[in-house]
């Protein structure tokens, strides 16, 4: 049986938020002229944010798509919208291939239970079998580097190590489809390394990266092409090495 | 692997594109139901962890609590603990399940913000795992339902396969109920302030403490109580006395109408939930 290829496409997105619960006239008032953030308007009693507009992207097997842009640019929604999280106002996302999102460390976290039962809950959110689990625990666990402090209870953590769990536990799922937000960035060196050979290793299986990151390093370290957002508007993808004049732009 | 290898959403609306989706959701959480169950269990065990009787406590708190109030009620009713105990226990052992059931439902999908938000995970996986979790809960208090009904010998009277269906119709009610108020208090915060005081106000409006024969049998709040249907349907045939005529009937229409209502429902907000969080 052969599936079709890995593959991300999205086709004229465009992505409305409904904030409910503020005054939206005086939020106005206040955003009138602000450079971060997408348009405000107003239907059904809620205050409107267009975060995507007419959003367009092909990515294939091999690429890792860096993702730049302001504070409230659209970065972290379009992942949102490419996890299968949110749903298009217009347009369409279609992935093939397992998708996995590490948008947010506290993804089914449990502060009160150890490191070990984490990953497990994680494990299970993932689609994981706990069968499946038990069985690559072992490797899970050595790929965290946190040995003891696995059974002791995660509120008990640094952000590093929480990062290194949540890391190790997202990219054990075997996901031909990764979608990073930059707190991968929190992990110490000797981790950064770990991570970076991980991230290799998945996109030489022919899988995607999609990373969102302000760190203009990080970028050129991990893909090869990058797309700037602003205001909910996307740049065309172009190479990595065309950054700089894309981050003049 | 249960992993979606394919997703499409699209910007598509109307009502049939609307259903088939939500339809879609409920398919895909039921193919993963373990997930429900590991949620449930995580929840239940998180709750006692570190502490020496571990999910006993369920057991223990309720059994302390239907001896407190049998012993005075039976006092304060002129009725015999024999007769009165066995009534009060299963009254609040089932009436819990609604409670539990409505109540928490307030939170299926506020406290399932963070996954809701980065994954394409069902949403009524997360339904299911407040049902999951509340019936391991019932699954506690079991213990008590039985040892009442040993030691004051209506074991002997039981029919417990007649109970059991009282027992589905009455979680299949208050499921939607939970659904419903879940879809509620995503969209609006003030909505679990007053599902409580009305869960509350219905468990005293409800013989759950007090018994029916206190009351004319065509009183308002006997005949009209969703509430009171749903724990007859249970604790009439555990206590050896026939339904009511129709019990059946009127409980399963309640859950048509209120599965319909709330999905419709369901279908048209779904995409917005993960909005209101």
């Amino acid at each position: 049986m052969k599936a079709p290829p890995v593959s991300i496409s999205v086709r004229d997105l465009t992505l409305r938020f409904p904030v409910y619960g503020v005054d939206a006239k005086s939020l106005k008032k206040h955003l009138v002229g602000v450079t971060v953030g997408g348009k405000l308007g107003r239907s059904h009693g809620a205050t409107e944010v267009t975060a995507l507009t007419n959003l367009n992207l092909e990515l294939k097997p091999g690429d890792r798509l860096g993702l730049i842009g302001h504070n409230g640019s659209g970065k972290t929604t379009l992942l949102r919208a490419l996890s299968g999280a949110y749903e298009p106002d217009e347009g369409e996302v279609e992935v093939h291939g397992r998708i996995a999102a590490l948008l947010d460390l506290n993804l089914g976290i449990d502060p009160s239970a150890t490191g070990l039962d984490n990953i497990r809950l994680r494990g299970r959110i993932a689609g994981l079998t706990s069968k499946e689990i038990e069985s690559r625990l072992e490797e899970i666990a050595a790929f965290t580097g946190l040995g003891p402090f696995l059974a002791m209870p995660l509120k008990t953590y640094s952000a590093g190590m929480q990062a290194r769990l949540a890391f190790a536990a997202a990219t054990s799922v075997e996901a031909d489809v990764l979608l990073m937000d930059e707190w991968i960035a929190v992990g110490d060196a000797e981790f950064q390394q770990l991570a970076h050979r991980r991230l290799l290793n998945l996109v030489e299986r022919a899988g995607i990266l999609v990373l969102a990151s302000h760190e203009v390093d990080l970028l050129r370290l991990y893909c090869n092409k990058v797309m700037r957002l602003e205001g909910g508007i996307a740049s065309p993808v172009t190479d990595i090495k065309k950054l700089d004049e894309l981050l003049a732009a | 692997m249960e992993i979606a290898t394919h997703m499409l959403r699209t910007g598509r609306r109307g009502a049939t594109f609307e259903f088939a989706m939500a339809l879609k959701d409920l398919r895909q959480s039921m193919r993963r139901i373990d997930l429900a169950w590991a949620l449930a269990r995580h929840d239940i065990v998180s709750r006692y962890r570190g502490s020496i009787l571990g999910p006993f406590w369920i057991t223990l708190s309720m059994g302390l609590m239907v001896l407190g109030i049998g012993v005075v009620y039976a006092q304060l009713f002129q009725m015999t603990l024999a007769a009165f105990i066995p009534h009060v226990a299963l009254g609040i052992v089932f009436f819990g399940v609604i409670g539990g059931l409505i109540n928490e439902g307030c939170d299926t999908f506020v406290q399932a913000g963070g996954m809701l938000s980065q994954t394409s995970l069902p949403m009524f996986t997360f339904v299911w795992r407040t049902v999951a979790r509340n019936l391991l809960n019932l699954a506690h208090h079991l213990v008590i339902v039985v040892g009442v009904l040993i030691i004051y010998g209506f074991w002997k009277v039981a029919n417990v396969p007649v109970a059991l269906v009282g027992v589905a119709l009455l979680i299949i009610n208050a499921s939607w109920a939970s659904l419903l108020a879940g879809i509620a208090s995503a969209r609006f915060r003030d909505v679990p302030q007053i599902v409580t005081s009305v869960m509350q106000f219905a468990m005293f409006m409800t013989p759950v403490f007090w018994t029916a024969d206190k009351f004319p049998s065509r009183h308002a709040v006997l005949q009209f109580n969703p509430f009171n249907h749903m724990l007859d349907a249970v604790r009439a045939p555990l206590l050896g006395k026939p339904l009511e005529p129709h019990a059946w009937l009127i409980l399963a229409a309640m859950a048509v109408v209120g599965w319909g209502l709330t999905f419709t429902l369901f279908a048209r907000t779904r995409r917005r939930i993960v909005h209101y969080l």
